[in-house]
């Protein structure tokens, strides 16, 4: 994209935003919901200036930013295994299929119930849920990635010399490479919506937690700051995390060009 | 480039065998019917001989690069490789396909340094890869491009780093599905020049498979002519010319109209 082009882009991109709180403060105005329902940009962003100022919101953030690092990681590492293995073994495939088809449709706060009964109000149970949450989406991508490799990339391996132990980390998951990260990220997404679930019901910190004290205290702008906080965290990790490994691997199988 | 040619220093011995298959057929069975692919292929390629296989589509010569390559097992008879019985792919006898196959996750000098990695010599030494991985794209000259992507490439370099790519692990023999069909014609013909070169610097030992007369006479030493149903080698027409050959010139092309006059003649004479 062209330097000048990006800039008119960032432009209206910030006009929008400009308009839609704009458009927010006007509703308010108008009055047509009580304020303590329907609270203003500023008193949002007030409330958020408070809670960040009394020391709420950024242990939350991290709490909420280190369990997801943690659950994430693990998920991922499962995910990709169980996708290997079924790219690789078709009975496994077969079998596993159905199954993780049957998790992905179930909703990520369907997993907080069981984690309760299973692991009480510990840290655990929330782990658990972004596990659960994230893995189905990941070995999905990943296995039906590897489904579709070439098979003259194999053959190619193979005829370089290549032998069975060679191909995952050499051919297989590097051939996938692209359909894989974008499991990965839909994970990321679904492993998000499982932990914040998660912290709702269990948890006496992080972003869930401060969604949950604001009902329990009436407060909608609390609600609606700790909202907007989620929806912020998960557009810049999208954006900056994955954003950059998908350009990178744009330009280098020349989905785009090279700048 | 210390890069020791073999080929200057040789005996006045005839060149050994290098490639010997005996009784080789292949048959494809599938619920219903049995389909007879080759029938008693009996071959020997000697060391630093090019042969090729001619012959319309579905004659067998690509199956029978396969069972050479080890992708396919043959159904009876034996392929050995020095003697040794061939079992699975290897890069002994490493196969370029049709298509480029470079990887596009890897740039370009990454590629030729894949097959040197599974080289026990080059294994876990990676400025040695790199070295010689160096040597072979200069000698395509691509050592501009060492750092390029694949679709950074033209048709014809992503050919030569193909190349590149398959004579850096030494095969013992280079094996060649049509090699080059989507090119130009001005490409093809500097795809052929380089690819004597390399024949005439190295002394590889090279099959290639074809359905081009005057591709068959270009490279050919030799130059086997196999019919269809079921595939067998009907015709052996040796080409004496002094390399590297001109595929345009007048002496290839008589080679050529002889090649597909013996096609002709093998056909009329299976029906």
């Amino acid at each position: 994209m062209k330097d000048n082009n990006a800039k008119e882009t960032a432009f209206y991109v910030l006009l929008f935003y400009v308009l839609l709180l704009s458009g927010w403060q006007i509703v308010f105005k108008a009055g047509f919901i009580p304020d303590y329902l329907f609270p203003s940009p500023a008193q949002v962003g007030n409330r958020l200036w408070e809670l960040g100022s009394d020391g709420y919101l950024f242990p939350s953030i991290r709490t909420t930013l280190l369990r997801m690092v943690v659950g994430y990681v693990i998920g991922a590492a499962i995910g990709l295994n169980i996708g290997l293995l079924m790219g690789v073994l078709p009975i496994a495939n077969q079998c596993l299929k159905s199954l993780l088809l049957g998790l992905q449709t179930l909703p990520t706060a369907a997993w907080v119930p069981i984690s309760l009964l299973l692991f009480g109000l510990s840290d655990h149970g929330i782990y658990f849920v972004i596990i659960m949450s994230s893995v189905p989406a990941i070995a999905i991508a990943t296995s039906s990635g590897i489904l579709h490799i070439s098979p003259l990339y194999l053959r190619a391996a193979k005829t370089l010399g290549t032998r069975w132990y060679g191909m995952p980390h050499r051919v297989i998951l590097p051939a996938a490479f692209p359909a894989i990260v974008t499991g990965l990220k839909l994970g990321w997404t679904l492993g998000w919506h499982g932990g914040v679930s998660a912290e709702l019901i269990k948890s006496s910190v992080g972003l869930g937690f401060l969604l949950y004290m604001g009902r329990e205290l009436n407060d909608a702008a609390q609600v609606i700051g700790i909202m907007v906080v989620t929806i912020l965290f998960g557009v810049l990790l999208d954006r900056f995390c994955f954003g950059i490994i998908e350009q990178h691997i744009r330009t280098r199988w020349g989905f785009e060009k090279r700048t | 480039m210390a890069k020791t040619l073999p080929r200057d220093t040789e005996g006045p011995s005839a060149p050994a065998v290098k490639l010997r298959l005996t009784n080789v057929s292949k048959t494809y069975r599938s619920a219903t019917q049995a389909i007879e692919a080759l029938t008693h292929v009996n071959l020997e390629v000697k060391e630093g001989e090019y042969v090729v296989f001619f012959g319309p589509s579905g004659c067998g010569k690509s199956t029978l690069l396969d069972l050479i390559a080890g992708f396919e097992t043959p159904t009876a008879g034996k392929i050995t490789l020095e003697g040794k019985p061939v079992t699975k792919p290897g890069s002994d006898r490493l196969m370029m396909f049709q298509e480029h196959t470079l990887f596009p996750w890897l740039n370009v000098i990454k590629n030729v340094m894949f097959g040197l990695k599974n080289e026990r010599a080059y294994r876990f030494r990676p400025g040695k890869q790199r070295r010689e991985a160096r040597y072979w794209l200069e000698l395509m000259h691509l050592e501009e491009f060492e750092a390029a992507l694949v679709h950074e490439l033209s048709g014809g370099m992503k050919q030569r780093a193909a190349l590149a790519r398959a004579l850096a692990p030494d095969p013992k023999v280079l094996l060649i599905d049509e090699p080059f069909p989507a090119l130009d014609a001005l490409v093809r013909a500097k795809l052929y020049g380089d690819l004597q070169e390399i024949l005439i610097r190295t002394k590889k030992t090279i099959i290639s498979v074809t359905h081009d007369p005057r591709e068959a006479a270009c490279l050919g030493d030799r130059v086997l002519v196999f019919t269809p149903s079921p595939g067998r080698i009907q015709r052996e027409i040796p080409v004496n010319l002094p390399r590297p050959r001109d595929i345009n010139s007048p002496e290839v092309g008589a080679y050529a109209s002889q090649i597909m006059a013996e096609l002709e003649s093998a056909a009329h004479e299976r029906q």
